[in-house]
This record gives structure tokens, C-alpha cells and sequence, in this order.
């Protein structure tokens, strides 16, 4: 204690601390204070040592976390998220709706949610639906109802609606010639008094909370035939509820999440969101027996039609053997909904930035498509593919689990295709039954992966080329004289009525009345006779067997194949070369079948069924089967119409 | 005056003492809340207490994974090291209670899993039970590279690492996907920005710093220290593949700016030269691998690799490097065997080896042999007429794994000092005369092979 210099900066204490003078007290021993002291200064030292390391310690390890984080494990690409629009806390939405002959726009709090202006397009009354809790957009619609069957579309639609959202009306042009009373009598159960009365060419505009108060509406008379009401423009405000009064209070469980988090984002999806009873979005259909194609993906091409996808989707994931995992939704297009519907159901989507246009868009999306499919599924040999507006029957992957094995054995096959393009209900039959045909139908079918990789996909065509895929792969450079198997009852109903190539009319000339596969499991016969060469025997077998039909009669009168069940006929028409399709069209035309182009032929030979019998077309001379003709027969000719030739030239 | 300023010093250390004993327990609580002691696991508590924690997260989380039906198996290096030395013993027992905790008490920060992708349905179900049991858990998602290659594909994200928490000792879960070439990949962990740097001390990692690719491996299940586990079947071997298991994503952003650049020959004989490349390459890996020699994809091969992802259709064939010491004899008739004749030898195992084989319709396949020396590494060229010869000198490099043409292959890591020594800084424009005696940048005269050494180093067939 001696050695130990007191520091001469501090300046001495004169007045002892109480505790210091009651030590002194106590401690009276000088050596032994000493001691004490001694011990205590070290003591303390040795404390503030320990400390200052531990301090020091913990320091430099958190700050060489840090640093290696910093170093080693940033995300280089440093992508900051871009930070959320901040939901405003707000109670109440400003809304402004505007109707009028030319042009149409709803802004909801000063953002644009709607604005049409464009001429000869979107006539009617345009509907929105707004989450009464969030303002956010949930559904937007028009319905012409200028035109027929419109506004039952629209009662549908407002039917689906939950109650308390938000409903915003507005009418551009024209949007009462076919409103019907059944649809005015739903307006006015809105709210609406002026609905009713709604007439030719009056303008409109409504916002009204379903099954709720009505916030708002605004109503220009049309004064004559010939002009248009006065344009409206209607200022409101909506009080929103809170978000726990805007939601369902269903069971909380990963699907009910799901649900939740799709149902308040969009509308007019049906009893998926009703909060009592809701539609289930889970399946789990029986499992197939030594399903032989579980493990092959299934690739979704979709655009934004996302209303089919929720019903293609619902009608895949019921299928027998389906498997959940190995099915990727590929979106044409950053296109929310669509990505909304894949999640509800729990799968997988990506979107696809579009390239180039119309046909060429598709195309491209079908190469991206099919690309990542194979990247994703490396192993896989070969891939499902399907379009968003396809309904996938029951049994759909029992029929490619009984044929699959034939895609990878004969190398004379192009494809597997669910769909048959002349199956109508009056032409289709058997659905234990298949056919080779020389045509690729496309509409649900199964894709080898060599013949992606090898052929297909390093020649496809590029953007600038405005061709259809499908036509492409139909193309002989492509098929390379390989055939697709097709089912007699197509295992996919195309229901899709507004596409690219589709419209309505299209659609019901065409497609309505095909016929689709509804019973389970159903056992496929002869499965192996679908060989190459084994289809030829069966061929010859059939046509042998086959009653040639009374050639002096008009092969477009029902009276043509006799009133039997089961029986085999067969019949010959005037074929002249491999090219020669003129009779057959004809034929086709009267059958109210496919005739736009040739389909579903093999060798100058058509399979179909009239009557529930059997009935063969054989295209003479040019089919080699041409020799089942007995000589007495003359093959029919049937003429095109002279006016559609003169089109035709 | 002394006693009092003595009892000032000692009032003052007694008060700093005070102090350092508040930012103790402090620094402590904090450390023991928030890092759940990572950073104190070699300061606190007793050795055995923490090898028993480590056996018990790792006994919790086999239950968890278990109890959802997920199969994981072990790749901690570390373990499979101290496994590695008594694999007879326990391949011979698989049932045997073990006396001691010889392997998962063993000390580490870590214990490493693999899972494979396509073995699990992303339950969410996993992660809530995983906080029932007291896990903290860490996801680590990034862009699905097999997508990568695409034009304009999005909207998928995968999980590429999982990281769970409990007390002191973490699990490191490392997804594998299957990609395109029948290998087995996981990817790099990188941190998002909002991420918890801190979670678990990442450095320590023993996946994650690159991405990896591997072999599928087989399994074997096995019991140490009363744990079910499956292992491979081989660790020493899965050890070693470790070592070398870099990968490198091909650089497909900059290829679709070459494309912008210089559009795809998309004519029908790209097409075809194309398939035959791959077809090739396929070929010749099949035959390497199959005798165990290590190769490269070399010269016109690794710069399609590198700036364009495909094969450069007017290239004509198809180059291969391989060092001098992975020569075999059995090169030659194995590739004879393959179908492939040898059209011509150049060079000797000694100096300057060259190895051209035919492939289908005019394709051909080059061997380069290359030589270390200590600061560069070069190989060989002659020309049959003159017998002259050539050096080409590269800088020194390791190999990595890459995809190319649906086929898991190996390419310099040091890809573009690589191909700039080769090719020179304007590698990036495609070049359609090429000389391989005076255009590589790297090229060197090397002398006249001796006349009488002619017949053994030119053969032509």
C-alpha cells in the first residue's frame, strides 16, 4: 500500500464519507486494514479486467457477424422490396362514378379503377365490386345488356357477390334494351329506385352496398329515340367496416387461410366464399391403382380468363389419380387473379412475360411452358398438357395411366390427346374405345419429352412468326407422318367461349355438343391393338366384319344407317389422292361434325359411331383399305356448294 | 490523506465494478434472449451440458421430421468425419445401443441435413409444430435457377435453406433440387435484407457459401448415439465429392444479351450440329466418367458455355480439356469402344498430347491435355504438315461444376480469365474464321517436333 502514489490531480477529500468513517472505525487494525484494502483494490482490478475483456469480446464477435453477413451471405442483387402502398386507416372512400354514350370511369379516392372510352366496346352496364373493408377492387365486369342473355349473366354474377360488398353500377351507350324484369327486380333488391324504370339509352350510375344501404345514384333520362341521356356524374362516400366484419369466420385451418386470403381479394367465384357451407377447394379423389402416370407433370397453360381456370382446375384436381404436386399453372401475363385461383387451390404458378402477339404470344408461352416443365422435372419422360378452359373428365388419368406405356415403346406415335375432334354426342360411343389418328387434337394431350427436346423445341417458331403451335406441330415437317391416340369419348370438354380463336358462335356450332367422358374408371379394351402394326390387323378385322352400307341413298339422311345397335358399317366415298378431302368434308358438314379442316383420320380411313353403331368412312381410291370395296360399290361423290367454291377460288 | 484518497480509489472501483457487473448481466440477458447463446456456447456452461444439448435438438429435431414423414438425411461433415472412421462397426450393427455420445455430442455450432425437394409437399404444418416444440426457424428462399434460362419466367421462389433453433445448437436444413443432367443441387444462402443476420453465426456454415452440385447418393440408415438416421451410403466419398462440389449457374442474363446482340442461328444445320454436339458430349462424359478421368469443357466448348449457355453452331466440334496427370491408356479404346475412332494423335504423354476422335457426320471431338507448371498452365498444338509445334498458356484454375446441354459437366472456375487467355478481351463477338495457330491470344511457337520423333507424335487415321 506504501508504493501505491495517491493520483496528485485528484484533489484530497477532507470530508470522509459516513461509510468510510464507519469502516475506519471498524477496521482500526492497521495491518490488517491494509490487508483488506489490498485484497479489495485487486479484487475489484481483477473484476474490471474480466469485464472490460468480456465487453470486448462480445463486441468483436457481434461485429465479425455482422461483418460476414455483410460479406458472404448479402443478396448480391440487393433487390430492396419495394415498399407497400401504406393502407391508409381511412374510414371513409371517396367515390365517383360516371356514365355516359361514349365513355365510362369509376375512381375510387382519386384512383382511376375503371375508365372506358374506347369506341364500339364495352356497351352495357359495367359493374365493380369494392371489399368494404379495404376498398380494394374485388371483381370488374360488363354486361351488354343491349344484347339477349346478358343480364341473366349479370344476375348471376350479382347472385355470387357476398353480401356487404360494395356494388358500383355505371352504364355506357346503352345497357336497358334486353334488361329483363327478373334483373331490374335484383337492381331494385340492391336499392336502386330508378332500375325499374331504366329506358332505352338513359343514363346510370348506382353504388350501394349489397344487402346494405345505398350510398348513392344518379339517373339521366334518354329525351328521344335518337339521343342519349345527359351524362352523370355521381360523388359519394362509402364508410368502410372493419376488416374483421368484411370476413367469414370459418374454421382456422391451412385450406380456410387459403380461402380467406382468396376471398378478399376477389369476387364472383360462387359459393367458394360463402361463409356458410363454402364449396370445398380440397378433393382428394380415390387414388388409381398402379397409377402409371403419377410422377409425370402437368403443365396449365393459362392466360387471364381466371373464372376458367377455377373450374378447370376444380374439375382436374377431382380426377382420380391426380397429383397435386406435379401440377405448375403457367400464367401468360402478370396477371393477378389467375395467380390468386393457383393459390386457392395450393399450387404452383409462374408467370410468363408475353412476348410478341396474338398467335405468336401463345405460341411463345407454350414454349416457355413446356421448357420449364422439363426443367422443373428432370426426370420426367414426358408431360401433360393442358389448357385453363379444358373440364378434365374423371377418369382422365386412368385413360393416360392405361395408354402411356404405348408413347414410350412406339416410336410411330406423335401423342396422347384426350380429345377426339369428331366425338359429338350423336358421333361418339364407346368410351372403353381408342383410335389412331393422323391428326395432333391438342385439348388435354401427353407430349414426349425426346420429342420436345430433339425436335420441337430447338425449332419452334420464333416470335415474329405469327403461326398457331398447334397448326405448326400439325405440320408434316413436324408430325413426320406419327400419330396421336385419341379416346372415342373425349376425356376433356372444351367449354371456353371467349379466346383468341373463340366466340360464342364458334363455340356452339363446334363444341357444345361434344361428348365428354362422365363415368369413372372405365377399363380401355384392346389397349395393345393400338400398335402400329397390330392397328392394321384390327383394321382389316373390322373392315371384314363390316356391312357395307346402301350406297344409292344420301349418306346425310339418318335413314342412310339402319335402325340397329351394335353393328359395323362401313361406307366409301370418292377420295382421289391422299389430299382429296372434298367429299369427306361434305360428309362432315351434313354430320354436323368438325369440318373446317381434316381431322381424326388414319390412312384415308374415319372411325365414328351413328346410331350406337360403328361407322367406317373409307376414302376411295386413295386408302390403302380401298380394297374392302366390293366392286359393285360405286364411292360416293358428294359436290361442294358452287357458291363456297367461287369463295373458295 | 493517503487513507482517504485510497478510499476514494477504492469508493471509485467499487463503483466501476458495480457498473461492469450491471453491463454483465446486461450483455448477458441480452445474449441469452436474443442469440440463445451462439456466441457464448464456448463460454458457458459445462462441456457435457452442451453435448447433450446438441444430441437432444438433434433427437427433437428427427421427431419433428418424422412425425411429418420427411426424409432427411445426414451431411454434416464434421459428423460424417467421425462416422466415417467406424463405418464397419456400425454398417455391422445398425441396432446396437451405443454406450457412449460419441458423434452428435460431438462439439460443433451446427448439425447439417439434406433434404430432397421433390420428397416433401411444403407443409406449413412442419413449421407450426417446429414452434410447438420450441423452434425458431429461418427460411431461406431465392429464384428457381432450373427457370433461370428462360425468357421472362417468374413468380416462383424456392427454399433453398432452412435453419432451426433451439437453445444453443441449430439445424441446418440444405434443400436438393433435381435439375436437368440427373445430379443433385442446392443453392447459395444468402440473407434477404430484412433477415436476421444474427440469427445463427451463418459464417460457420457448412453449406451455402457457393451452390453446390452432387451426385445422387445412396443411403444407408443406420443408429448412432440411439438416433435413427439415414447417412450415405459412403461417407468418405460424399466427404470428398464435398470438397469439389462448387457450382456455377451459367450466366444467362448475359447470354440473352449476346442473343439481343447477335441473334441465334436458328437455321435448320445449327439445329442439327447442335443436337449432334450434345449427343456427343454426351457420349464422351458417359466414356470419361465411366474410367474415372476428370475433364473440362474447354476452347470453343466452355466459350459457348460462357457466353452464350449453348452450343456455337459454326464451331464444329466439340473440345475437351483434361489434365496430363488423369491420362489413362484406356482413353483411346474406350472411345473406340463408344463408337468413336481416333482420327488423330498429336504429342506424346510427355509434351504436348492432343487426342481427336470422329464422332457422327464430321463432328469432332478434341482432347487437350494440359500441363501445370507452377505459375501457368498450357497445352499443347501441332500442325501435321510442318510438324510444328504450339503452346497455348492459361493462368492457373480450379474446376467447378456447371449444367450444359442437360448434362452435369466441369469448367474452369476462373471461367473468363480462362476464355480471355484463350480468346482475348473480345471474346464477346462471335468470330467465324478462326485459326487455332495464330488466333488464340495465348498462343506461343513452341519449336519443330524432331523428324524422327514424326511417326510417334502425328498420327493421322
Amino acid at each position: 500500500m506504501d508504493e501505491w502514489k495517491p493520483n496528485p490531480a485528484v484533489k484530497p477529500h477532507k470530508k470522509r464519507s459516513w461509510y468510510l468513517a464507519w469502516k475506519y472505525k471498524l477496521m482500526n487494525q492497521r495491518a490488517l486494514r491494509k490487508l483488506c484494502q489490498t485484497g479489495a483494490v485487486l479484487f475489484l482490478l481483477v473484476t474490471v479486467i474480466v469485464n472490460i475483456k468480456l465487453i470486448l469480446d462480445t463486441r468483436r464477435a457481434a461485429y465479425e457477424e455482422e461483418e460476414e453477413s455483410a460479406q458472404d451471405y448479402d443478396d448480391e442483387m440487393m433487390n430492396v422490396e419495394v415498399p407497400r402502398r401504406p393502407v391508409s386507416n381511412k374510414k371513409v372512400l371517396d367515390v365517383e362514378v360516371y356514365s355516359s354514350r361514349s365513355k365510362v370511369y369509376v375512381a375510387v379516392d382519386g384512383t382511376t379503377v375503371l375508365e372506358d372510352e374506347a369506341r364500339e366496346q364495352g356497351r352495357g352496364i359495367h359493374v365493380i365490386v369494392l371489399n368494404q373493408a379495404t376498398g380494394h377492387v374485388m371483381a370488374k365486369r360488363v354486361f351488354d345488356t343491349y344484347s339477349p342473355h346478358e343480364d341473366e349473366a349479370m344476375v348471376l354474377f350479382l347472385n355470387m357477390v357476398a353480401r356487404g360488398r360494395i356494388l358500383i353500377f355505371t352504364i355506357k351507350d346503352e345497357g336497358s334494351f334486353h334488361l329483363k324484369d327478373t334483373a331490374k327486380n335484383v337492381l331494385k333488391s340492391l336499392g336502386s329506385q330508378v332500375a325499374p324504370f331504366l329506358s332505352w339509352r338513359d343514363m346510370w350510375t348506382f353504388v350501394g352496398k349489397k344487402g346494405g344501404e345505398v350510398y348513392g345514384e344518379k339517373h339521366a333520362k334518354s329525351p328521344a329515340l335518337s339521343t342519349w341521356g345527359d351524362p352523370v356524374l355521381l360523388k359519394t362516400e362509402v364508410h368502410l367496416t372493419s376488416v374483421e366484419d368484411a370476413e367469414c369466420h370459418w374454421p382456422d385451418t391451412e385450406l380456410n387461410r387459403r380461402r380467406k386470403r382468396f376471398c378478399s381479394k376477389v369476387e364472383g367465384y360462387g359459393s367458394v366464399c360463402s361463409c356458410r357451407d363454402p364449396t370445398p377447394i380440397e378433393f382428394n379423389p380415390d387414388p388409381l391403382k398402379d397409377n402409371k402416370v403419377f410422377d409425370v407433370p402437368v403443365a396449365v397453360i393459362a392466360g387471364n380468363r381466371p373464372n376458367y381456370l377455377y373450374r378447370m382446375l376444380r374439375s382436374l384436381l377431382s380426377a382420380q389419380g391426380v397429383n397435386a404436386q406435379m401440377i405448375t399453372v403457367f400464367i401468360d401475363g402478370y396477371y393477378e387473379e389467375p395467380m390468386d385461383v393457383v393459390e386457392l387451390f395450393g399450387l404452383s404458378g409462374i408467370q410468363h412475360t408475353p412476348i410478341s402477339i396474338k398467335n405468336a404470344r401463345v405460341s411463345q408461352h407454350y414454349k416457355a411452358s413446356l421448357t420449364a416443365t422439363f426443367n422443373l422435372f428432370p426426370d420426367a419422360k414426358f408431360a401433360v398438357v393442358l389448357e385453363e378452359d379444358l373440364d378434365i373428365s374423371v377418369d382422365f388419368f386412368s385413360f393416360l395411366s392405361q395408354s402411356i406405356h404405348l408413347l414410350e415403346e412406339d416410336e410411330s406415335l406423335y401423342c396422347i390427346s384426350a380429345w377426339n375432334d369428331q366425338g359429338y354426342e350423336h358421333t361418339a360411343e364407346d368410351p372403353s374405345l381408342l383410335y389412331r389418328v393422323e391428326t395432333m387434337p391438342g385439348l388435354g394431350w401427353v407430349l414426349r419429352k425426346s420429342l420436345y427436346k430433339d425436335e420441337l423445341e430447338p425449332k419452334w417458331p420464333t416470335p415474329e412468326k405469327l403461326w398457331d403451335w398447334d397448326m405448326w406441330m400439325r405440320m408434316p415437317e413436324q408430325r413426320k407422318g406419327r400419330e396421336c391416340i385419341i379416346p372415342d369419348v373425349s376425356r376433356s370438354y372444351h367449354f371456353g367461349i371467349v379466346g383468341l380463336n373463340m366466340n360464342g358462335y364458334f363455340h356452339e356450332a363446334y363444341f357444345k355438343k361434344h361428348k365428354f367422358n362422365t363415368v369413372p374408371n372405365v377399363q380401355l379394351k384392346n389397349v395393345e391393338s393400338l400398335r402400329k402394326d397390330a392397328y392394321e390387323t384390327e383394321i382389316h378385322r373390322l373392315l371384314g366384319e363390316a356391312e357395307v352400307l346402301d350406297h344409292s341413298k344420301n349418306p346425310c339422311e339418318d335413314s342412310f344407317v339402319p335402325d340397329t345397335e351394335g353393328r359395323v358399317y362401313v361406307m366409301f366415298i370418292r377420295m382421289e389422292q391422299e389430299a382429296d378431302f372434298t367429299t369427306w368434308t361434305q360428309l362432315a358438314k351434313c354430320l354436323h361434325i368438325w369440318d373446317l379442316d381434316v381431322r381424326g383420320n388414319h390412312k384415308g380411313l374415319w372411325r365414328l359411331f351413328r346410331k350406337k353403331n360403328h361407322f367406317l368412312v373409307v376414302g376411295v381410291p386413295a386408302s390403302p383399305y380401298s380394297s374392302k370395296k366390293p366392286s359393285s360399290v360405286t364411292p360416293i361423290y358428294m359436290e361442294p356448294p358452287a357458291k363456297e367454291e367461287g369463295a373458295v377460288a | 490523506m493517503q487513507k482517504i484518497n485510497k478510499n476514494v480509489v477504492l469508493a471509485l472501483l467499487s463503483l466501476t465494478s458495480l457498473v461492469f457487473l450491471l453491463f454483465q448481466l446486461y450483455y448477458y440477458k441480452f445474449y441469452l434472449s436474443h442469440k440463445n447463446g451462439a456466441v457464448f456456447s464456448k463460454v458457458r456452461g459445462s462441456q457435457s451440458g452442451q453435448d447433450s444439448t446438441r444430441w437432444h435438438v438433434v433427437r427433437k429435431f428427427l421427431g419433428l421430421i418424422s412425425s411429418h414423414n420427411i426424409p432427411v438425411y445426414l451431411i454434416d461433415p464434421l459428423i460424417l468425419g467421425l462416422v466415417d472412421k467406424d463405418i464397419e462397426q456400425i454398417r455391422s450393427s445398425p441396432d446396437g445401443p451405443s454406450p457412449e455420445c460419441k458423434y452428435f455430442c460431438a462439439p460443433r455450432d451446427f448439425t447439417t441435413f439434406a433434404l430432397l425437394d421433390k420428397t416433401w409437399k411444403h407443409e406449413v404444418g412442419l413449421f407450426r409444430t417446429a414452434e410447438k416444440m420450441g423452434f425458431q426457424w429461418l427460411k431461406i428462399i431465392n429464384k428457381d435457377p432450373r427457370l433461370d434460362g428462360m425468357d421472362d419466367l417468374s413468380g416462383i421462389e424456392i427454399p433453398l435453406h432452412y435453419i432451426f433453433k433451439l437453445a444453443s445448437h441449430a439445424i441446418h436444413l440444405v434443400v436438393f433440387y433435381e435439375r436437368s443432367g440427373n445430379y443433385l443441387w442446392h443453392g447459395p444462402l444468402r440473407l434477404k435484407q430484412h433477415m436476421d443476420r444474427k440469427f445463427v453465426p451463418f459464417r460457420k456454415l457448412h453449406f451455402g457459401r457457393y451452390p453446390g452440385a452432387y451426385e445422387k447418393p445412396e443411403l444407408l440408415l443406420v443408429s448412432i448415439d440411439d438416433l435413427k438416421v439415414q447417412i450415405p451410403k459412403n461417407p468418405s466419398s460424399f466427404l470428398e465429392e464435398m470438397s469439389h462440389s462448387r457450382f456455377l449457374e451459367c450466366r444467362y442474363r448475359e447470354a440473352r444479351a449476346f442473343f439481343q446482340l447477335y441473334p441465334d442461328d436458328a437455321s435448320l444445320d445449327a439445329v442439327e450440329f447442335r443436337k449432334k454436339a450434345k449427343s456427343l458430349l454426351h457420349l464422351a462424359a458417359l466414356t470419361l466418367n465411366s474410367l474415372g478421368v476428370k475433364f473440362w469443357l474447354s476452347s470453343g466448348t466452355c466459350l459457348g458455355w460462357y457466353r452464350q449457355c449453348n452450343v456455337i453452331p459454326h464451331s464444329k466440334d466439340v473440345d475437351l480439356g483434361v489434365f496430363i496427370r488423369d491420362y489413362k491408356a484406356d482413353i483411346i479404346p474406350a472411345f473406340q469402344k463408344a463408337g468413336l475412332p481416333l482420327k488423330h494423335k498429336f504429342g506424346k504423354v510427355e509434351d504436348s498430347l492432343e487426342l481427336s476422335f470422329q464422332g457422327e457426320d464430321d463432328v469432332k471431338l478434341d482432347i487437350f491435355f494440359f500441363y501445370e507448371e507452377d505459375d501457368h498452365i498450357w497445352n499443347g498444338g501441332t500442325q501435321a504438315k510442318s510438324g510444328k509445334k504450339f503452346k497455348y498458356l492459361f493462368p492457373k484454375f480450379t474446376l467447378c461444376w456447371t449444367e450444359f446441354v442437360e448434362l452435369k459437366v466441369h469448367v474452369p472456375c476462373e471461367t473468363l480469365q480462362y476464355v480471355e487467355a484463350n480468346y482475348g478481351l473480345d471474346w464477346k463477338v462471335p468470330v467465324k474464321t478462326w485459326d487455332w495457330k495464330s488466333s488464340p491470344s495465348n498462343v506461343q511457337y513452341n519449336g519443330v517436333w524432331p523428324v524422327d520423333e514424326w511417326d510417334d507424335v502425328i498420327q493421322i487415321y
